[in-house]
């Protein structure tokens, strides 16, 4: 009940954010959004099925890439963008997640790097298409259908990302209370019970491993027009370690815990950053002293405390 | 009458160590069935063969008059062989009805349903519910897993195979851990599902007591191998069987 209300607020909060806000905030808020998409997608496989995926960030560069250059070279409607990079992600997500999901745990997280880290690579060389180390740069917000309204404004475009962001989250839960993902939570408790119980975990696995690629996707596709560029950073493997500690920060298996952690972890950075040039040193403590003293991270801590009064 | 499972000249080496050796055993529709040996008499491993965690090296296994040795572990499950395991199973952070409910969702299909799904999660739970009740656990429903003490624990674990309306129940020392008046709780237990749910049951045991009194016949493995099989009061006189009984308890 207490959640309901939490979540009501939360979106009369967004929704009034554009009036409320200055427009550099409100800019930074839609870049917490973005980032907030990433960490719950990344959710869906880490904390759902118990698999510590280190390479989530391929998918979010990979939906960069396929949104910026439907945008580009083609000037498509913003959801027509958004489709390109999601899909994009979702489909390359396939093959990767068919290999990676053989191996379980440590040689699932390092499969997983070792592929995102080979897209990485892919990115950084194939120039003519890529740009290379130049990325995509003057990616244009076009228009929110065809013939429609523009979505350049910077209040245009962070109701697309709140829009984004909010279904995202709607559909995720649904998801993870659907029979499939209740099968899911079954094989992060116990994978050999699960095998003994009738069904062949792989296939659950690969599934919600292409999901999850999905929505990274589609929060790389809100990123390339909203930066105005894809580069090959957003694929490297510091923002798949930055999105563990994202979902950790938040809570893992809370979906909206991650949103709210990826939401701290990069104000924390913003603050720290315009202090002090050594703001990792602080980052990282803080880090640690989170995942000792607030086990079930922020939403799982406040949940515990909830409960108990 | 046709035996509800057969293997034939069933073997496991694991390198050198031969863990199951020619095992050739019927079981009949209806029966309970115990396993009984020393430690190391290669028990569990033929269970993990039976139930298809384990491929086998040699032999065959035949369940319903189909030969599934090519077969794994969900597929048999699917065709009607549910299990627990020695070492407690369950799924520790969800809760008690949810255990249970997975296990008749599993069985029963329909797991690739992305998005709501909503009839076919209370068609389950129901199922889940009766079969939790029959094991006198429903009072406990609600908790997670992993709070309960072991004996109701072990008691889950049945539920959950029960709850799966198996043709073929495989017990793998269900008493493991109990104390006596949960032992003799337990067996009340498998002997009630065993009449209500006309269950044929394959259990493996370490506790002598247990098997006596519940077992319709008795297959005793030494060393990998069948060296007795038969009625509890054959398998009691047999001198074989006492001498391997006797020759390990040093």
């Amino acid at each position: 009940m207490r959640g309901r209300w939490l979540g009501a607020l939360a979106l009369v909060a967004l929704a009034v954010a554009p009036w409320a806000l200055a427009r550099h905030q409100l800019s930074l808020l839609t870049d917490l959004l973005i980032f907030g998409l990433f960490a719950l997608s990344l959710d869906l496989i880490m904390g759902y099925t118990g698999m510590v995926s280190f390479g989530h960030a391929a998918y979010f560069g990979l939906g960069a890439y396929g949104s910026a250059l439907v945008l580009i070279h083609f000037e498509q409607p913003i959801p027509v963008a958004l489709l390109a990079g999601a899909l994009l992600a979702g489909v390359i997500a396939v093959p990767v997640g068919w290999f990676s999901t053989r191996a379980r745990e440590i040689y699932f997280a390092m499969l997983t790097l070792a592929f995102a880290q080979l897209l990485y690579t892919v990115a950084y060389k194939w120039r003519d298409l890529t740009g290379g180390s130049d990325g995509i740069a003057g990616v244009p917000k076009t228009t929110l259908y065809w013939g429609g309204p523009s979505v350049a404004g910077p209040h245009a475009f962070y109701a697309v990302v709140a829009v984004s962001v909010v279904l995202s989250l709607i559909v995720c839960r649904a998801l993870v209370a659907s029979p499939f993902g209740r099968a899911l939570q079954a094989i992060r408790e116990n994978e050999r019970r699960f095998i003994s119980l009738g069904r062949d975990p792989r296939v659950f696995k690969l599934t919600v491993f292409v999901i999850a690629a999905t929505f990274a996707g589609l929060a790389g596709a809100l990123f390339a027009p909203f930066r105005g560029f894809a580069s090959p950073e957003v694929m490297f493997w510091v923002l798949s370690g930055q999105g563990l500690m994202m979902v950790i920060t938040g809570g893992i298996g809370t979906l909206v815990g991650p949103i709210i952690g990826a939401m701290v972890f990069i104000l924390i950075q913003e603050i720290l950053s315009s202090y002090t040039e050594h703001w990792m040193i602080f980052t990282g403590a803080i880090f640690v002293l989170m995942v000792i003293f607030l086990p079930g991270g922020l939403v799982g801590t406040a949940r515990r405390l909830a409960t108990r009064a | 009458m046709t035996a509800l499972l057969e293997t034939r000249e069933l073997g496991r080496a694991f390198g050198a160590l031969q863990a199951v050796t020619d095992v050739t055993l019927a079981v009949e529709p209806g029966e309970l069935r115990a396993i009984i040996g020393p430690n190391g008499a290669g028990k569990t491993t033929l269970f993990h063969l039976i139930s298809g965690l384990l491929p086998p090296s040699a032999g065959r296994v035949v369940f319903r008059g189909e030969d599934v040795t090519a077969l794994g572990a969900p597929a048999r499950c699917r065709r009607g062989l549910s299990r627990t395991f020695q070492i407690t199973s369950i799924f520790p952070e969800l809760s008690v009805l949810e255990n249970v409910r997975i296990a008749v969702q599993l069985k029963a299909g329909g797991n690739f349903r992305l998005l709501g799904g909503r009839a076919q999660l209370d068609a389950s739970e129901r199922r889940a519910r009766e079969s939790l009740a029959f094991l006198g656990l429903e009072g406990r429903a609600d908790e997670l897993a992993s709070t309960l003490p072991h004996g109701d624990q072990r008691l889950l674990e049945i539920a959950m195979a029960v709850a799966q309306e198996p043709e073929l129940l495989l017990l793998d020392e269900p008493t493991q851990g109990l104390s006596p008046e949960d032992t003799t709780a337990t067996v009340g237990v498998i002997r009630q599902i065993a009449k209500a749910r006309h269950l044929t049951i394959l259990l493996v045991e370490h506790d002598m007591d247990v098997v006596f009194d519940l077992a319709d016949r008795i297959t005793v493995l030494h060393f990998g191998r069948v060296i007795a099989e038969g009625a509890p009061s054959d398998i009691r006189a047999n001198a074989e069987v006492q001498q391997a009984y006797l020759g390990t308890v040093a």
